[in-house]
């Protein structure tokens, strides 16, 4: 399941999510984005996973800023990587 | 702050990010602040650290044309480096050398570039998060990673732009749109032949006299330590498939 979206701005952003039976196996999260430090996208990535499937965009959102809390992320922000959450799995 | 200055020198991609990261360890350990000009021998594809290989490059493509493929250590887009058609810089220095704010640092650093093409008569500006733009088109993108203490930015600035060749390595996101995307991206894209009949010499000179404008500096090379650590760092990361395909 994967979603692909141009933030206002610029950046071009794709969303892929695994699923196992009703849970997030897997999330990657790809694009010409930028992270300070660059190695916390796998830990915005494992902060998804494990979650239900259905789980909502704020949920998402929060779990994503928890981690931006010691991060800094530019050209796109945690309400949009969860918001791109929900349309991958909605499709 | 005595900035040391490393004139141009052309490498092939994985040595190229890994003497950026070698200078980091040392600006890290106390070396002098650097601002260091380079080229890319053969051509090169550099991705963001966050981009997919397979969504951004024609890997077939750049296998047949020579073209090596390495990902770099700061986020930002996909660039096609030519050989002959653009001038890249880093700058690595202390992080306390300027704003915190992401933004602003980019502002300061790019506006040396934008001092640099005003000398050869353009008027430049910078278009936020990291573009600079002239009469609207992108001419020079630039990335930043801060790690330790130590700001990195590098960037390129196209001296002369091929973007057939450019789109003929990088993806493009629909192939049904191929041509009349390359169409958008000429009408975006800008370069500093299309501003004067400059050779690519020139835009370098500009370059060091735009970046050490106002600043205490003095020409020098890598160290003896920064040499072997690149090697080693091409060998151990830039040049793996686990780097490369991280994503």
């Amino acid at each position: 399941m994967r979603w692909e979206e141009k933030i206002p701005g610029g950046k071009l952003v794709c969303v892929e999510v695994t699923a196992d039976g009703e849970t997030v196996a897997k999330v990657r999260i790809s694009g010409d984005f930028f992270l300070h430090p660059e190695e916390k996208i796998d830990e915005i990535e494992r902060s998804v996973e494990g979650l239900p499937l259905s789980s909502g965009e704020a949920e998402i959102k929060a779990r994503i800023e928890a981690v931006l809390e010691k991060a800094e992320l530019v050209g796109v922000s945690a309400g949009d990587l969860a918001r791109m959450f929900r349309k991958a799995v909605d499709g | 702050m005595n900035w040391r200055v490393l004139p141009y020198s052309e490498n092939d991609a994985y040595t190229n990010m890994a003497i950026d990261e070698a200078i980091c360890e040392s600006v890290a350990a106390g070396g002098p602040p650097t601002i260091r000009f380079y080229g890319w021998k053969p051509g090169a594809v550099s991705l963001g650290y966050f981009q997919c290989i397979e969504h951004e490059v024609d890997l077939a493509a750049c296998e047949g044309a020579g073209i090596d493929i390495v990902r770099r250590r700061t986020g930002g887009g996909a660039v096609y480096h030519d050989q002959d058609g653009e001038i890249t810089y880093s700058v690595i220095a202390s992080e306390t050398a300027f704003p915190k704010g992401i933004l602003e640092s980019y502002r300061e650093i790019c506006g040396w570039i934008i001092d640099s093409l005003a000398l050869l008569g353009m008027n430049a500006e910078f278009k936020p998060i990291n573009d600079i733009i002239v009469g609207g088109k992108k001419i020079s993108g630039n990335a930043q990673t801060r790690r330790n203490g130590v700001l990195l930015q590098h960037g390129t600035i196209l001296h002369s732009v091929d973007v057939e060749k450019m789109f003929s390595l990088l993806k493009v996101p629909d192939e049904k749109i191929r041509d009349k995307m390359i169409a958008s991206v000429k009408e975006r894209v800008t370069c500093v032949r299309h501003h004067g009949e400059f050779i690519k010499h020139e835009t370098y000179e500009a370059l060091v006299t735009g970046f050490t404008k106002g600043k205490e500096h003095a020409a020098g090379q890598l160290t003896e330590n920064e040499f072997l650590r690149a090697n080693a760092l091409a060998q151990e990361r830039y040049r793996k498939k686990e780097w490369n395909w991280m994503r």
